[in-house]
């Protein structure tokens, strides 16, 4: 076998097992790389709830007035104040935060995003261990995808020819943004 | 057999339950006893650099990246954030209302009147809270826990 011809054969098949993951990883970054405008890996619902003002007493007495006014269920799994008026109750998956004193309530119930979270948490590398490994083998045949590429065509649209613009423009765009962003 | 079989299930469901509601998120705090936060913020000078562990419910957490979290004191209206390296832990949303132990270097944070309005302005928009600049009203001086490990609930 010549080496042109292991190297397509390299390419396909390299191609093929990282196709799944490639697409995984695509979409989880777009999510992540607009972090700053949304929220990647969760749907959070608020609900205000206005509520006739509470005196401020002991932080129990407090929760059992809330739940009683907002007309929660039953009491909360734990609680806390950041200021005398500001109570937070806490319930599983879910929580509220009420000013007592304004008889203004939140309740914020975060949802995951449906597999978009799965593939965040294995693009960000949240399992860590194997996992690190394997991301760590789809790395390098990536760097394998990317090379053979290079070399699969022969002729004018091959490396000596087009090729040769537009991998020469794909490293251009990097190097300006470094030079630019970093050192200008 | 049968009950032999019965009996490893059930061994199992235990050490598998117990170990379930307990997760650790990066390197397991150590063997000693947290320290009380009113403790930290009475005398915080006192424990600047060292490395702290600390006890009590999560009341939040970073909504975004999962970077942060805050932590009830054994006081009324003391918390402390508890900063995670971007990525190298993350803290899911879910944890808020959970108890935690966590530990890492008790830090000082020193900001100026503007650094501490963008600082609370970046919060209330990532918490989606409403946010008024008048509410900082000049140089800050708070302290948190530069995490390095936790184990929730």
């Amino acid at each position: 076998m010549n080496w042109r011809k292991l190297n397509r054969a390299v390419h396909r098949d390299a191609g093929y097992f990282c196709a799944a993951l490639t697409i995984v990883y695509a979409i989880s970054g777009l999510a992540v790389n607009h972090v700053s405008d949304w929220n990647p890996n969760y749907k959070i619902e608020r609900v205000e709830k206005r509520f006739t003002s509470i005196p401020i007493t002991s932080r129990e007495e407090m929760v059992a007035a809330l739940v009683d006014r907002l007309d929660l269920p039953g009491a909360p799994k734990s609680s806390f104040r950041s200021a005398p008026h500001l109570v937070d109750l806490f319930y599983d998956g879910w929580s509220v935060r009420a000013d007592a004193q304004a008889g203004r309530a939140t309740i914020e119930r975060p949802r995951d995003r449906a597999l978009l979270r799965d593939a965040n948490f294995l693009h960000l590398n949240h399992p860590k261990g194997l996992w690190t490994w394997f991301a760590d083998g789809y790395a390098i045949l990536l760097a394998l995808l990317a090379i053979s590429g290079l070399f699969i065509l022969r002729g004018r649209n091959g490396i000596t020819g087009r090729g040769l613009w537009f991998s020469l423009a794909g490293l251009a765009v990097p190097v300006v943004f470094v030079v630019v962003m970093r050192y200008l | 057999m049968k009950k032999v079989l019965v009996l490893a299930a059930a061994i199992a469901f235990v050490v598998l339950g117990a170990t379930a509601f307990a997760t650790t998120y990066g390197k397991a705090p150590g063997a000693g006893d947290p320290v009380k936060l009113s403790e930290l913020l009475a005398s915080p000078e006192q424990y600047v650099g060292k490395i702290v562990k600390v006890e009590g419910v999560i009341t939040d957490v970073c909504a975004k990246r999962g970077c942060w979290m805050a932590i009830a004191g054994d006081k009324e209206f003391q918390s402390i954030r508890f900063k995670v390296e971007d990525g190298v832990i993350v803290i899911p949303l879910e944890a808020k209302g959970k108890q935690a132990v966590a530990e890492g270097t008790f830090t000082k944070v020193e900001m100026t009147k503007e650094q501490a309005i963008e600082a609370a302005k970046h919060h209330a928009e990532e918490q989606k809270q409403p946010f008024d600049p008048a509410s900082v009203t000049g140089p800050t001086v708070t302290y948190q826990l530069m995490g390095t490990g936790a184990i929730i609930e």
